[in-house]
């Protein structure tokens, strides 16, 4: 297919058009946070930091708990993914290999599962950890998330799994591997991109969460999550822009770190169950 | 040697229960973390409780919340809120999502870089996204009043949060910035399943740019983009950090959902049980409304 010179200009000039006004916020805040206070309390504002205040990074390190913040949400995220993806790839693997009774309505409640409100599931649990004196702690967000992400993980991996040939198993069993080792050192070997992509998922799912971590944690300010952390940098009448955007930009960072050398990974877990 | 043999996983027979172990554990972790608090909730919103202990006697049954809760006006508003929010977010974010998907289809030098960047806001947490729009439609110096002033639209500057109007496109806004990038990456996936030979045909047959994509892209994207709707408008009636975060609800409760008015009534004015009323209601709308909407076919795809 040949394209006109007029054709091409169309096309790259509206790609360009909409790639600049879907990335202007990420860059707004950027430039929000090189700006000075007083760069920030003008107008019109300035598109572009004449002298960027690239200190103010080094600044909201020190004087904002960041480390510990960032230091929560990598324990949360790594306890919940664990967990979930432990149970889930056996659950996944049952799924897809084993016609069991009830598989179906398992499936459906998989479904429903991803349709829970958070703030509704959000209250039994408060109620669960008050009880057990948890409250405070990360265990609760190890918990929580899981409620999150196990529904995804479990479906996505039944999905990947459905994609590995059975006579990959078959032939090992023959050759004497037993059901259990088929499964662990032929299966999982094969299927490791796939478990890469949906843990990754999980990480993002677990690593997003606000409302949960503002519930169980808030009274706690030890174990306030990333999330948590930056949005109590808001006042409520006056707010350091610059600071508070500097400290999101940590934040944002390692998931979109992720996502520019994982897309692949990620969007193939997420398009795993509508394409079929 | 026969007890060996009950256990022997590799008999043909015994196959299933190998399956069995596998599902068990996460049987068992899904009933006691999303099951057992699901039961509590429905049995709390059946009495009048404020704020419970696990264990403690159980209050009597009673219907009293959600009598209360459908005579309530701020429990209809927040219906009416919802019902607006999910409209013009689902509506704003399939056509963005739909549009850049089809854009950056073609081929093109500078593709992959394109579909990273008109994507990339689904990366950036929710949180996040707020602290940015939260700044963008600040009132005394944000951005969007002053383009509005300058292309002479507005006034003066616009005081987003304290207007009820202005707060709930906000909102709106920023979901659909948040939420359009899903639609858009569903949106290429089933384009690309879509074989380039139906195309050449449609060309031979001397069909224009348009009747190909009424007659072939439309129709063989129908099923994800059904998926992908149900999920999006699913996200909108649950979402909770963009509203708390940018907005509280407020002013006036113009941008308060069912989410929210759940979350607040619980942990804003600790009356549980009512709160898990105004929740188990939102959970039978998203799943009475994700039935009706995806067909039997998708349907069997869970």
């Amino acid at each position: 297919m040949k394209r006109t010179p007029m054709q091409s200009l169309v096309l790259y000039g509206t790609v360009i058009l909409l790639a600049a006004l879907i990335l202007f916020p990420v860059y707004w805040l950027l430039v929000t946070a090189l700006s000075t206070s007083a760069d920030l309390s003008q107008l019109p504002p300035s598109f572009w930091p004449e002298n960027a205040q690239w200190q103010v990074f080094a600044k909201v390190w020190e004087e904002r708990p960041i480390p510990t913040w960032l230091a929560n949400s990598m324990l949360a995220a790594i306890g919940s993914v664990a967990l979930s993806m432990v149970v889930s790839v056996m659950a996944g693997y049952a799924l897809s290999r084993f016609s069991i009774r009830g598989g179906h309505s398992l499936g459906l409640f998989i479904l429903t599962a991803k349709m829970l409100p958070a703030t509704l599931l959000v209250i039994p649990l408060f109620s669960i950890f008050r009880s057990f004196g948890m409250i405070g702690s990360l265990w609760t967000l190890v918990i929580a998330h899981s409620t999150l992400i196990i529904p995804f993980t479990t479906w996505m991996l039944k999905g990947y799994f459905d994609t590995i040939p059975r006579e990959l198993e078959q032939a090992a069993m023959v050759d004497g591997c037993s059901p259990m080792g088929a499964m662990l050192r032929v299966v999982l070997p094969v299927a490791t991109p796939g478990l890469a992509a949906t843990a990754l998922y999980a990480f993002v799912l677990s690593w997003a969460d606000y409302a949960y971590a503002r519930t169980f944690l808030i009274n706690a300010q030890g174990s306030w999550t990333a999330n948590l952390g930056i949005t109590t940098m808001r006042g409520e009448y006056t707010t350091d822009w610059n600071e508070i955007s500097a400290a999101a930009v940590f934040v944002a960072v390692p998931i979109i770190l992720i996502y520019l050398f994982l897309e692949r990974y990620l969007v193939g877990g997420l398009t795993a169950g509508a394409e079929k | 040697m026969t007890r060996a043999r009950i256990f022997d996983l590799a008999r043909p027979s015994r196959q299933h229960l190998l399956g069995y172990i596998l599902l068990a554990p996460a049987v068992l972790l899904v009933g006691l973390i999303i099951v057992y608090p699901l039961v509590i909730s429905i049995d709390l919103s059946l009495q009048a409780v404020k704020l419970p202990r696990i264990g403690a006697p159980r209050a009597d049954f009673t219907l009293a919340n959600y009598e209360k809760l459908f005579s309530s006006a701020e429990f209809w508003m927040a219906c009416w809120v919802t019902l607006k929010l999910v409209c013009v977010v689902t509506i704003g974010s399939l056509v963005t999502g739909v549009s850049t998907a089809l854009l950056v289809n073609n081929r093109f030098r500078g593709r992959t870089l394109a579909r990273l960047a008109m994507a990339l806001p689904w990366a950036v947490p929710e949180v996040i996204a707020v602290v940015i729009f939260a700044w963008i439609f600040d009132s005394s110096f944000g951005l969007m009043s002053w383009l509005l002033v300058t292309l002479g639209l507005s006034d003066g500057m616009v005081a987003w949060v304290s207007t009820p109007g202005a707060a709930f496109w906000a909102v709106a806004i920023t979901m659909i910035w948040k939420g359009f990038p899903f639609v858009s990456i569903m949106t290429l996936a089933g384009l690309q399943s879509i074989p380039a030979d139906f195309y050449n045909a449609a060309k031979v047959d001397g069909a224009n740019v348009f009747q190909r994509f009424r007659w072939i892209t439309l129709p063989l994207l129908m099923p994800v983009l059904g998926v992908t709707l149900v999920l999006v408008i699913l996200w909108v009636f649950r979402d909770f950090s963009i509203i708390k975060v940018l907005t509280e609800g407020g002013p006036l409760k113009s941008t308060q959902t069912l989410s929210i008015m759940t979350y607040d009534q619980a942990f804003g004015f600790f009356n549980f049980g009512y709160a898990s009323a105004v929740g188990v209601v939102t959970l039978v709308i998203c799943v009475v409304a994700s039935l009706l909407m995806l067909g039997r076919e998708t349907r069997a795809m869970y």
